[in-house]
């Protein structure tokens, strides 16, 4: 039929095609193998807590289009729910206690983005060490226990355990609309431009007239923010600012982004496909704990599925060249 | 160095300055100087046999690693996967020696187990082609997955051998064995940097990988046998931690690949392939290590031993950065 032929030509052609074949591949292997897979309670909590990694994601693929790295948003997601909850807890509001986690990933972000793209410091290093500074932060502040959430409000429970129309769980709503919006952003506006600009050949970008280090120190400021949104969540699932919540997230994410297609030398990348990303890495956690294999195998075979799956990609794109 | 001489000399305090930004490492040793001094005159016990000693073995298990992602990083790899891999290195070792009540049995069972680590990476990124970095993530998650699935708790010393407590917590002389061997680590990687074709090779490869493919170096063999270096010596360090806690702990090595990253980068290593050195290397762990040492020592909270690397790492990076730039000027 032609219109499935079209459909498999849009697929394979579009870089995300087999990312999202690898997407559904995994959804069809457990709905088959497990009957509680392909329901949509189970569906829609995978979506919730793919969420987090989502919205982290967006920005650290967008800090690596624009050649440079992100690592640090493992400790700010743990970071950000201690200006939260203590604030929350003091002033019993919800919306002071969001300004002021926004406000510290902002600080956050500024800083990154002044070491790495202004003092052009090499981002790894300058990632590498906030996200031991802010680790380290947390352990001081708390004296490593967690921080309950005294205030109770309800809007705040709601935010991370609440759903849309008891459906969807409010996380995948707002890492949704984030990502449709960045990815507005990214494919259709100036800054978009601007970053795969800068990314793809700085030199070129700069003699073109952008000014890299701006767009540069924008990414990293949009990433701290997009991290802290996701710290906030969590916060609210946890109810509470738990001091070793996110440890690892930095892997995952950046797992979940250079699966999803996002080139490390900058340059290249989608959101969707980081999106994809996302989603095959939760799909496939969430799988292999329906199977009953112990927790401890999800890490090997999502392992193994990151090496076959990058390796396949990269086996593609020499065969196309 | 052939480009200190073109430096224009500068009045006063500038001409110091000048010479000091010849020297590659220079902001390192007198970070270090200056840590030391602050350090001892806060705490007098720090300058004590004891201490250093302390210090030095610290040192060792970082430094027999980093030696090796040295050479990765200088050939434009980097491998993520040698903390998780270093945990279950020293389980392996405890549970080898158990059953074997063997020492060299143990050992050989450790420099296998992280060899076949090394190389199982070296293989996913040269023939796979996979960036070193996922790939070293992925089995980083393989390990820690896998290692759980080999015990569920800490493998205990069973055996008791005098010998296997010496690989951690005993002297040859005056001297801890871990700090010899690492003294031996130091000097072969040294030497296989500076005075042999391999290390020449890898430099060429990290600088400009197409050139050196070109120019006929096997490129996939020299990744190859950076990341089964890198491996073996995994396993060293390995079998040391596993005898220093008397047990092979799943959960040990948590952050380990962050810390060493970060001192060989401190050194002056460059992410990019092609620029480093192992004295840089060595300085790095140093620094980092007397400023572990000194919070415990000036009795802070152990919390900042996370912060204050941070801030150091940042800050030597950005100091090199500068005197880089300058001296291109």
């Amino acid at each position: 039929m032609p219109q499935s032929r079209n459909l498999l030509r849009v697929l394979t052609r579009r870089s995300e095609g087999p990312l999202l074949l690898c997407l559904l591949a995994v959804i069809g292997f457990f709905a088959l193998a497990s009957d509680t897979f392909l329901s949509v309670r189970n569906i829609t909590n995978v979506l919730g807590q793919a969420s987090l990694a989502m919205m982290a994601g967006i920005g650290v693929a967008i800090v690596f289009i624009s050649g440079e790295v992100d690592v640090s948003c493992g400790s700010l997601l743990a970071a950000v729910a201690i200006p939260l909850i203590v604030v929350m807890n003091a002033t019993n509001s919800l919306a002071l206690g969001i300004a002021a986690a926004l406000a510290l990933g902002g600080v956050v972000g500024v800083v990154n983005g002044f070491l790495a793209a202004y003092l052009r410091i090499n981002s790894l290093i300058v990632t590498l060490g906030t996200l031991f500074v802010l680790r380290g932060g947390v352990y001081l502040y708390t004296g490593q226990t967690a921080i309950p959430d005294d205030a109770g409000l309800e809007s705040f429970f709601q935010l991370g355990n609440g759903r849309l129309a008891g459906v969807l769980p409010y996380p995948a709503v707002a890492a949704l609309v984030l990502l449709l919006v960045f990815a507005y952003v990214m494919g259709h506006r100036p800054f978009g431009r601007h970053v795969f600009a800068a990314g793809g050949n700085p030199d070129v970008a700069r003699l073109a007239g952008y000014d890299v280090p701006r767009i540069k120190f924008a990414g990293f400021v949009v990433s701290a923010l997009l991290a802290t949104c996701a710290g906030i969540m969590l916060a609210s699932r946890l109810g509470s600012a738990v001091h070793v919540a996110g440890l690892g997230f930095e892997f995952q994410v950046v797992a979940a982004v250079v699966l999803g297609g996002v080139s490390l030398s900058g340059g290249v990348g989608s959101l969707f496909g980081m999106a994809l990303g996302v989603l095959i890495l939760s799909f496939l956690a969430n799988g292999l704990g329906m199977l009953d294999l112990a927790t401890e195998w999800q890490l090997v075979v999502t392992g193994a599925i990151i090496i076959a799956a990058v390796s396949f990609d990269e086996f593609k794109r020499r065969q196309k060249l | 160095m052939a480009s200190s001489s073109q430096i224009q000399p500068q009045p006063g305090a500038g001409r110091i300055a000048a010479a000091m930004a010849g020297q590659p490492q220079a902001v390192l040793i007198v970070l270090l100087l200056l840590l030391c001094g602050a350090i001892s005159l806060a705490a007098a016990q720090f300058y004590s046999l004891a201490n250093i000693i302390a210090i030095l073995r610290q040192s060792a298990l970082v430094l027999i690693v980093a030696a090796g992602m040295t050479t990765l990083l200088i050939g434009g790899e980097v491998d993520l996967s040698v903390g998780a891999s270093l945990a279950f290195t020293g389980c392996v070792a405890m549970d080898a020696t158990n059953r074997s009540g063997s020492v060299p049995v143990g050992a050989l069972a450790a420099l296998a187990f992280a060899g076949a680590v090394g190389l199982f990476n070296g293989l996913v990124v040269t023939r796979l082609r996979v960036n070193s970095l996922i790939a070293t993530i992925a089995t980083m998650m393989i390990l820690q997955g896998g290692v759980y699935l080999y015990t569920r708790e800490a493998v205990q010393n069973q055996h008791h051998l005098a010998a296997f407590t010496g690989i951690g917590a005993g002297y040859l002389g005056a001297f801890p064995i871990p700090v010899l061997l690492a003294a031996a680590v130091f000097a072969a990687v040294y030497i296989a940097l500076r005075h042999t074709l391999f290390g020449r090779y890898t430099y060429a490869l990290g600088a400009n990988p197409i050139a050196a493919r070109l120019s006929g170096l096997r490129v996939r063999r020299l990744k190859l046998a950076g990341f089964v270096i890198t491996g073996l010596l995994v396993g060293v360090t390995g079998l040391i931690l596993c005898s220093l806690m008397n047990a092979g702990q799943p959960t040990a090595g948590r952050g380990f690949e962050l810390t060493v990253i970060a001192a060989v980068i401190l050194g002056g290593t460059s992410l990019a392939g092609g620029r480093g050195s192992l004295i840089g290397t060595l300085l790095g762990v140093l620094v980092l290590k007397v400023i572990d040492n000194g919070i415990i020592i000036l009795r802070w909270n152990q919390d900042f031993q996370m912060v204050v690397p941070g801030v150091v790492i940042v800050a030597a990076t950005w100091l090199d950065t500068v005197r880089v730039r300058r001296r291109a000027v």
